[in-house]
């Protein structure tokens, strides 16, 4: 295992393992070997997570165990096991019974030996949290808590929202997924569920990269989180091309962070930013990635989206920026989607707006009017196209239309901030 | 005890805020507005020291804002469209825990003292007690 060495932009490299660090590692193979055992996902969750809480409390003061996988697989396989002896778990097993007896040896092995290698248990895991009868927020929540290993109050928190709405959203996505057996999707079915995973760990790292609500614009958890578990998927599926690419992405995407916010934490867009504040290892890291993704096959979404990155990152200014070459990419990237892609439409106008000034973007503009109209987005967008035109007026409106629809408070003060400026 | 503290403003005070002057309202400049900011960003710190603050935010502007009611079949109906350009609604809150009246008059008090350029309204800050007892989720 070489996690903590290698993180990115995460907690420095060289820092010792905490007990949080071991229990997060370890978390989604306890409870893919208690579930590949007795079933029951949810009440192997439950089991999993008493476990954490006994060697966060055990850990600090005695010291972590040798074998702390294997004193976490016994510590919560008693549990489990005591649950399921208790009266109520009894008449649960006996309703379900059929969803618990094991079909063969196959599918359970007897304790204490494991016929499949236990990283397998992590991407079982991974698929049956992103099971396509769940809806998004119950994938994200199932993934963070049973994949991430995060508790439902951190959860919670990096979510905004209380710790018993939640807790609940945690219980109803795991009652939805009873019964699912605990194995691999069948190849035929496996890229699809393959691309929900990585559109489940993508929304996560989204959503702890630029909060879409609330008052924190970097929740940096969540963002690092996306990115230890999708680290993870890599190095079970090392040539898989979105994998890698998507990897790429969030690390080149990451790697701008600390540039990303002013002291106050305010938004710096782009061209404002302080370059030399830019992770240089996690863009070193990120560009050999896409490298080596665009190798592994066509390249889909998160290539070409890793690629465009990785132009604006091995930029030393924006003017010094590929502008031509991130237009094309675009293209390539709005003509292979399945659907309308008005989003990188929208990022595609900025592009040509950039290459070939503020009119030919606001011209790209016109067409996305319908599909995005009401979007704060494209009124920022415009907003600035305008400004750089030199329409004053017409981009105060478009800055104000804008700050006041978005839901973000950084991003609203943003845009309140230029509109300012402008009116000096 | 806690209470709900809560700011006001209409449509044109957010218009105000994001640079468009009315009849109702001058507009706010750049440095206004990091003024404000700094000004409630270390009221929320020092609240959240004191561990007083439960929860804090202000809301979007006016014509985010939408009615809904119910029809027959128990289908959104939206009745009201955003709120008008003058119209006074709730514009921030706070939910504090606080041992006295006295102490969130004082909180309250503090909140009022927000520095605002010339010619905008300044509206009261609105105190009241969330009662004890079992909440949602008791």
């Amino acid at each position: 295992m070489n996690d903590g060495t290698k993180n990115g932009p995460g907690p420095p490299a060289h820092r010792p393992a905490t007990t949080e660090d071991l229990l997060r590692l370890h978390a989604p193979q306890v409870l893919g070997a208690l579930v590949r055992r007795y079933g029951h996902f949810d009440l192997a969750e439950d089991a999993v997570q008493e476990a954490f809480i006994a060697a966060a409390q055990q850990w600090p003061a005695a010291g972590a165990p040798d074998n702390p996988r294997g004193w976490l697989i016994k510590t919560a396989s008693r549990r489990l096991v005591d649950q399921l002896r208790s009266e109520e778990a009894r008449r649960r097993r006996e309703e379900n019974a059929a969803a618990l007896t094991p079909r063969d040896a196959f599918t359970a092995p007897p304790p204490g030996e494991s016929r499949a290698p236990s990283e397998d248990d992590t991407l079982t895991l991974l698929f049956l949290c992103c099971h396509p009868e769940l809806p998004a927020a119950g994938r994200t929540a199932l993934t963070l808590r049973a994949v991430g290993g995060l508790t439902t109050a951190e959860i919670a928190r990096a979510h905004l929202v209380p710790e018993a709405t939640m807790a609940q959203r945690i219980s109803r996505a795991k009652q939805k997924i009873k019964g699912v057996p605990f194995r691999q999707p069948g190849q035929e079915d496996r890229d699809r569920r393959l691309a929900t995973v990585l559109q489940v760990l993508y929304l996560i790292f989204n959503e702890g990269h630029t909060a879409t609500s609330g008052s924190e614009l970097h929740r940096a958890d969540l963002a690092h989180e996306a990115i230890r578990l999708t680290r993870a998927v890599r190095r079970l599926l090392p040539t898989e091309g979105a994998v890698t690419g998507l990897l790429a992405l969030m690390l080149l995407t990451e790697a701008r962070s600390a540039a990303r916010t002013g002291p106050h934490g305010e938004l710096v867009p782009l061209d404002e930013q302080d370059r030399t504040r830019w992770d240089r290892a996690a863009i070193a890291e990120g560009t050999a990635l896409v490298e080596e993704s665009l190798s592994q096959g066509p390249a889909g979404p998160y290539q070409l989206q890793a690629a465009i990155a990785a132009l604006h990152d091995e930029a030393a200014s924006t003017e010094e920026t590929d502008w031509l070459q991130i237009v094309a990419l675009y293209d390539e990237l709005v003509r292979r989607a399945p659907g309308p892609e008005p989003m990188a439409e929208l990022s595609r106008a900025v592009a040509v707006a950039m290459a070939h000034g503020p009119e030919a973007g606001l011209a790209e503009l016109k067409g996305l009017e319908k599909e995005l109209s009401g979007n704060h987005r494209l009124d920022a967008v415009r907003a600035h196209l305008l400004e750089k035109s030199g329409d004053t007026e017409g981009a105060l409106a478009a800055y104000r239309s804008a700050a006041n629809r978005t839901l973000s408070v950084p991003e609203s003060r943003y845009l309140m901030m230029r509109a300012a400026r402008l009116r000096a | 005890m806690k209470y709900l503290v809560m700011v006001q403003g209409s449509q044109a005070d957010y218009d105000a805020m994001n640079g468009k002057a009315s009849e109702h309202s001058a507009a706010w400049s750049e440095k206004d507005l990091q003024a404000m900011f700094a000004f409630m960003g270390e009221i929320n710190n020092d609240l959240a020291e004191t561990g007083e603050l439960v929860d804090a935010n202000g809301l979007s502007a006016p014509s985010q804002t939408r009615f809904v009611g119910a029809d027959k079949d128990g289908k959104p109906v939206i009745t009201d469209g955003p709120y008008g350009e003058t119209k006074e609604l709730l514009a921030g809150y706070w939910v504090l825990d606080c041992a006295s009246l006295e102490r969130v008059t004082e909180i309250a008090a503090r909140v009022a003292a927000c520095p605002q350029p010339e010619g905008v309204p300044v509206y009261p800050v609105v105190i009241r007690p969330i009662p004890d007892g079992p909440g949602i989720d008791g």
